[in-house]
């Protein structure tokens, strides 16, 4: 498997997009989620229970998101980041049927006292009515092998 | 101050509609109560780390390429989002289910439905194939009466804090959840 390049102090300047990552999510993709993160709460497979909660209908699960919004970060920066802070804020759900985006922007970069690079993101997750679940993350860059 | 209620044997499998319900009052009382030390019931697996990269089409390396992933990790890693799923209790079992409640359930409160809102985690290390997780809840707060599109009730924060089968701290989690009365639908 071809390795993504590993983003550096250099490569992550403050201000720059961070592209934008998308997939549609249609029921099965909802309930793949919810299944794949054993979430068996019924406002992620049934309909009618969704629906007496004020919701349109079946909607994405919170570990789908936490993966997700984790998932911006490591496309952008490459398999060797990983993601040391992640807090998000569920605005409104994003329902079977939608086309979810992912995208960001690094707002601080500095070293921690290991000397480590440290990246602090804005990253918007939404549909195609907008923003649904704005996260603050996190994330170390390049991170030396198996120092973790 | 800790319960064990958490740890509650029930029959059949998981009921996600019932909770305590009582004032505000009483449910303040469970702010500052930790759970037991809850082991998971099983061993993160390649297979888990796979089906839910692929449910969100993740190809990162670290989950599917066991060359590079020993080389940077020591060994296959399973996605962050996967946190609360690997401590979880099997939903059925032969000899009668161990339901994990939420914690967030046991707290007296006058709404019987929960959404999460928020969780912010601190991650002190990459979940790994093979790790088996411990985890322990505590009540950190409940919000006085809040009235929300969905219905009104109180927020409450709870903490979990993850370790591998080596005692490493994995991370630690801050939900917060509305309890809340489901609006009727006439």
């Amino acid at each position: 498997m071809a390795q993504a390049q590993n983003k550096t102090w250099d490569d992550a300047a403050e201000g720059p997009r961070i592209p934008r990552i998308e997939l549609d999510f249609t029921y099965s993709r909802v309930v793949w989620g919810a299944i794949a993160s054993m979430d068996l709460f019924p406002g992620h497979h049934e309909k009618e229970y969704a629906e007496r909660q004020g919701q349109e209908t079946i909607y994405v699960n919170t570990m789908v998101y936490q993966g997700w919004i984790d998932r911006v970060v490591t496309d952008w920066a490459g398999p060797a980041s990983f993601v040391i802070k992640r807090k998000m804020t569920m605005r409104r759900a994003v329902y079977a049927g939608s086309i979810m985006y992912g995208e960001g922007v690094v707002t601080r970069r500095y070293r921690d006292e290991q000397g480590r690079t440290v990246v602090d993101i804005d990253i918007d997750v939404g549909d195609a009515d907008g923003s649904c679940c704005p996260a603050k993350v996190t994330a170390l860059l390049d991170v030396a092998p198996r120092s973790l | 101050m800790s319960t064990g209620s958490s740890q509650d044997k029930e029959e059949g499998g998981a009921n996600f509609a019932q909770a305590a319900i009582g004032t505000y009052e009483e449910g303040l009382k469970f702010v500052g109560v930790k759970s037991e030390v809850h082991v998971a019931d099983f061993d993160i697996t390649q297979f888990m780390a796979q089906f839910y990269a692929g449910s969100i089409a993740d190809a990162n390396p670290g989950y599917w390429d066991e060359d590079y992933a020993r080389e940077q990790w020591g060994g296959l890693i399973a996605s962050s989002g996967l946190l609360s799923t690997v401590s979880k209790t099997m939903p059925w079992r032969p000899d009668g289910a161990t339901v994990r409640k939420s914690i967030v359930f046991l707290v007296p409160l006058p709404g019987d439905s929960t959404i999460n809102s928020s969780s912010e985690t601190e991650f002190f290390r990459p979940l790994k194939v093979g790790d088996r997780l411990s985890s322990y809840d505590e009540i950190a707060a409940i919000s006085p009466e809040k009235t929300t599109r969905l219905g009104t009730g109180h927020f409450v924060n709870v903490v979990t804090t993850y370790h591998n089968q080596n005692g490493d701290v994995i991370a630690k989690n801050t939900n917060s959840v509305f309890r809340f009365k489901m609006a009727d639908k006439d």
